[in-house]
């Protein structure tokens, strides 16, 4: 049985209120949602408190969910709302879209440093520690609008489409604002390995 | 492109607004062509691809934390009082 087969069963079982149903349902999405409070919100209270709140929110709604295939797109869209109302300013837009021209790199200007192949990672725990903490720190330093995308798209490996939905943004926005954040790590990866830059 | 190319021309400007469509094979294949052509004569720009690349590739591999088993619990007990 494939993944929507298999949320189409769920479903039903939700719809049915069926014992188990809802313990079946926090097993499937629940690892999900928490992973992605984390890397949204940063604090494992924000997501502790994310996930409790879209799992309870989206079971009693998902009985009026016609189409188990947009399940995914539309639980990460009450998960993003749960992490929206964390945020003080209580919204995901940014002040401004911070244009290429800020991202490109002047001509002339080389590279700070060269970003490892993470395929030619030394097997050395202590370097990839390193790295990973490295990139926890540039996702987490983007803007939040730029960041959720990020998450969604690289960290959740959602499609456009289905971030498109989950956010209600349109698919050119979802583009631009990936390309965005996707340019603001590199660059702030990129100069963390410059050399002389501490871990 | 002519072998005396120069980097940081409009040719390249316009690439670089849709490099992470072409890491994502988004882009029309005639529009990916010209990119990959690009690519061939400006090692600035390939070199640039690459870091993208390496950066796109390591937040894809950061690992998710686990849900906390004893959170999953308290959830779960949670619902079935309130549903008694």
């Amino acid at each position: 049985m494939g993944p929507q087969q298999d949320n189409a069963a769920l479903l039903s079982r939700i719809r049915e209120d069926a014992p188990g149903a809802f313990e079946e349902f926090v097993s499937r999405f629940g690892g999900r949602i928490y992973a992605f409070g984390m890397k949204v919100c940063g604090e494992r209270e924000d997501a502790k408190d994310v996930l409790q709140e879209t799992l309870i929110q989206a079971y009693r709604s998902l009985r009026e969910l016609t189409h188990p295939e947009a399940l995914t797109s539309w639980l990460y869209r009450v998960a993003a709302n749960a992490c929206l109302m964390k945020r003080r300013k209580g919204k995901f837009e940014p002040e401004r879209e911070i244009s290429l021209d800020e991202l490109m790199p002047r001509p002339g200007e080389g590279p700070a440093a060269e970003i490892p192949d993470p395929a030619a990672l030394p097997d050395d725990a202590a370097v990839r520690e390193d790295v990973r903490r490295r990139v926890r720190s540039a996702v987490g330093d983007l803007p939040p609008a730029y960041r959720i995308v990020l998450v969604m798209r690289d960290m959740e490996a959602l499609s456009t489409q289905e971030v498109a939905d989950a956010l209600g943004l349109e698919i050119s926005a979802v583009k631009m604002r990936l390309h965005r954040a996707r340019l603001m790590v590199r660059k702030t990866l990129e100069a963390g390995f410059a050399p002389g830059e501490a871990p | 492109m002519s072998a005396g190319h120069v980097h940081g021309g409009p040719e390249c400007k316009a690439l670089f607004a849709r490099l992470s469509e072409y890491l994502d094979g988004e882009l029309d294949p005639a529009v990916c062509a010209g990119v990959d052509e690009h690519m061939t004569d400006c090692h600035r720009c390939r070199a640039f691809l690459e870091s993208l690349r390496r950066a796109v590739a390591f937040v894809a591999e950061t690992e998710s934390p686990s849900l906390p088993e004893d959170l999953k619990k308290d959830i779960v007990s949670a619902y079935e009082r309130a549903r008694r």
